[in-house]
């Protein structure tokens, strides 16, 4: 009696699956249908600073005056919302985005994949979209040879700020070789500077870092097999590669507390002096203006390493940019809604409100200095490394982000760091 | 009186049930349909059969949070009810402790994620509160990166959950020691026995019912700790404060893997339902005497 039961209850839970699955399946892509259902076009991004805002909602009140009857409506979300539980909802909820925001990589790789992402170059191209923008700036916004995305920014996702005033004061300069790195290191550590501040707790700070040192040493295309776990993570290049940063812990040139703050908090110690530098993204000058506008810094690209097999002038960085919705009914609006963003003034705009611009426009209108040539640096990149947390599987970024935060902490050696990764990653074939 | 119609008191439970099965029911079936697919969270389904399920059974984070959540359980015990327990013994020996009785529940008040931020402002390793007392009284020796330490972590957190917790357990007690009757505190006192005693003696057998219960809420509380683990540690450093909830929480929302959380979640409303079982199989009858 008791096992018929609870073989009703077991089919009952596995027909309930299998409802789910049905209706899942066929309702993934939110309400959308072969004609408009309304004249909304609907935009979900990042939320942007209150300026910016403002030039967003300039460029909706130009389309809307050139497109009479239709409106566009913004959804902004916070950053860490948007990203993780924000976008996914709205793309399987009802009213989904006709535009939404996206990162290049594996997540956009993924849009396509999942049938959320139309190929709009040949659009883009026939309204004199793409001849408005810099060269490379769409580089990072295709899958599969087909324009996926229409870019907004290129984000340098990881440099190694410093102190002018330290360095000044010790007579230091920005080192152009690993040697010189590293006595630049020790001789901060002398004079009792920390040399690097770090707020590492998320992980992926030092993660990004640390992918870019290790792309530099193993290779880009060994960095990248190895993420898209095709080769394995704990190879003895690998380990060689690790070692780096276990030099750092090893040395005491990094803060202590650097698993168990945040970014920001990282972020506070480099601009209190508590630290040289830190490596971290173009944001920081967005943060730098916002917290402590007349601190003094400058930036460097990670100096060549000698032996490494990757490109010694590479860069980390990711594109970011706006993607139409492939199951969306209002395609064309979208393509002139990218005519109208696209515009001359709206890009000055953007870069006036602080914002960024990969248009010739914008980037001809001045950007700060330190935002100028960060934009320069990824332009004329020879190689562009992804992060690992948005060029690839997010189990696998956890995985390495985690063996470089052991390192970081000095709790394991590098060899059983990467050992526990790889663990981690064949867990996932 | 019998209804005219038979399904009248289906009627009367409708509204109940509407209730219950939109905020409990189906969510629980679609995450249980859900641990069967592979889903990144809008792009289609894929039917996966039980391999989310074989995939837990190798994860050596997902297992070893299980651990990190049975050492912060006993901790809890400890710092929460033994605590509160003897707190309760405290307050109650003496009249005019009312002070003491809200200061202790104020905590309990206060929003986890207010008191998890105010004490990572504590523990902050380079302005932190405790490090610079440390160094204030001539310990600097002892100054750690309380929550960046996998040494001191999770300890840190479970004192953290102590000091709020402590008071709540102590209220219970509290009603419960107020429902002994006080001529037979009284006779004992007559009889020569010191406060330690009486409540070593009388007050705790005699709560013994409640104790069950406050262990219970405990364990079972626990186990789904998240708010504190989350603000204070995100799981780290290197997933040694790692406890199912946080875990799942990441599989979900930052990895998007939302069939093998769901998979996840099922496995640990099943461990909390096997645990809530064995603690009522093994608890004693407390017939002797009910206060």
């Amino acid at each position: 009696m008791r096992l018929s039961r609870l073989a009703s209850v077991v089919a009952a839970l596995g027909a309930s699956a299998l409802l789910i699955s049905g209706c899942s399946s066929s309702s993934g892509g939110g309400t959308t249908s072969a004609s408009p259902s309304d004249q909304v076009l609907r935009i979900a991004m990042t939320e942007p600073g209150a300026d910016v805002v403002k030039v967003w909602q300039q460029v909706k009140s130009e389309y809307e005056a050139a497109h009479p009857g239709w409106t566009v409506q913004y959804n902004f979300q916070n950053d860490d919302i948007y990203s993780t539980v924000g976008l996914p909802s709205l793309l399987s909820g009802g009213n989904a985005p006709d535009i939404y925001f996206e990162w290049s990589g594996n997540r956009l790789q993924t849009r396509v994949a999942d049938g959320y992402a139309a190929s709009i170059g040949d659009q883009l191209k026939a309204k004199g979209v793409t001849d408005k923008y810099v060269d490379g700036a769409f580089g990072g916004t295709t899958v599969d040879g087909k324009t996926v995305m229409l870019p907004l920014a290129k984000d340098v996702s990881n440099v190694i700020w410093y102190n002018k005033d330290i360095f000044a004061k010790l007579g230091l300069t920005a080192p152009t070789t690993w040697a010189e790195f590293d006595a630049l290191n020790a001789k901060l550590k002398a004079a009792g500077i920390t040399p690097y501040a770090m707020g590492n707790k998320d992980l992926w700070p030092a993660g990004n870092w640390n992918a870019h040192v290790l792309s530099r040493i193993v290779g880009e295309q060994a960095y990248a097999d190895a993420l898209n776990m095709k080769s394995p993570i704990d190879s003895a290049d690998w380990v060689a590669a690790m070692d780096k940063m276990k030099q750092i812990h090893d040395s005491g040139w990094i803060n202590d507390s650097v698993n168990s703050i945040s970014d920001n908090e990282g972020y506070t110690l480099f601009f209190t002096g508590k630290a040289a530098m830190t490596p971290i993204g173009s944001w920081l000058v967005d943060v730098r203006n916002g917290q402590s506008p007349n601190f003094n810094m400058d930036w460097f690209n990670l100096p060549p390493i000698d032996g490494g097999k990757g490109n010694q002038q590479s860069v980390m960085g990711v594109s970011t940019g706006l993607v139409v919705n492939a199951k969306s009914a209002k395609i064309d609006q979208a393509i002139d809604y990218f005519s109208v963003l696209s515009g001359d003034d709206i890009q000055k705009a953007f870069v006036k409100a602080g914002g960024s611009s990969l248009s010739k426009a914008g980037a001809a209108s001045g950007l700060n200095p330190l935002s100028e040539r960060l934009l320069k640096l990824i332009e004329t990149a020879p190689e562009i490394v992804s992060p690992p947390d948005t060029g690839y599987n997010l189990k696998v970024a956890d995985a390495l982000n985690t063996a470089t935060s052991a390192i970081l902490g000095g709790a394991m050696s590098s060899q059983d760091a990467l050992t526990q990764a790889q663990q981690k990653i064949d867990a996932l074939k | 009186m019998k209804p005219n119609r038979g399904w009248t008191p289906y009627l009367f439970v409708l509204p109940a049930f509407l209730v219950f099965a939109v905020a409990i029911l189906l969510p629980v079936l679609a995450t249980f349909g859900l641990s069967f697919t592979r889903w990144d969270g809008s792009g289609p389904l894929k039917f996966k059969g039980i391999a989310n399920y074989t995939r837990a059974l190798h994860d050596s984070v997902y297992i070893s949070s299980y651990w990190h959540v049975l050492i912060y359980v006993v901790a809890t015990i400890v710092l929460e009810v033994l605590l509160g327990l003897l707190l309760a013994g405290a307050v109650s020996a003496r009249p005019g402790t009312t002070f003491y009785r809200v200061a202790f529940f104020i905590p309990v008040m206060l929003p986890l994620v207010v008191i998890a931020v105010l004490w990572s402002f504590v523990l902050n390793p380079d302005f932190g509160l405790l490090n610079a007392g440390l160094d204030a009284v001539g310990l600097g020796g002892w100054k750690r990166v309380w929550l960046g330490d996998p040494n001191t972590a999770l300890l840190a957190i479970s004192v953290i959950s102590g000091w709020i917790f402590a008071g709540f357990y102590m209220a219970i007690f509290y009603a419960g020691f107020a429902r002994i009757p006080k001529d037979i505190i009284e006779s004992a006192r007559l009889d020569g026995a010191g406060e330690w005693t009486i409540f070593r003696r009388m007050k705790v057998p005699l709560v013994r019912g409640i104790t069950e219960i406050a262990v219970l809420l405990c364990v079972t509380g626990g186990i789904q700790v998240f708010d504190l683990v989350f603000v204070l540690t995100n799981g780290g450093p290197y997933n040694t404060t790692e406890v199912p909830t946080t875990y799942l929480v990441k599989t979900v929302f930052r990895d998007q893997d939302v069939g093998y959380g769901s998979a996840l979640a099922v496995i640990l409303t099943v461990v909390i339902a096997l645990i809530g079982l064995l603690y009522s199989r093994l608890r004693r009858k407390t017939s002797d005497v009910e206060f």
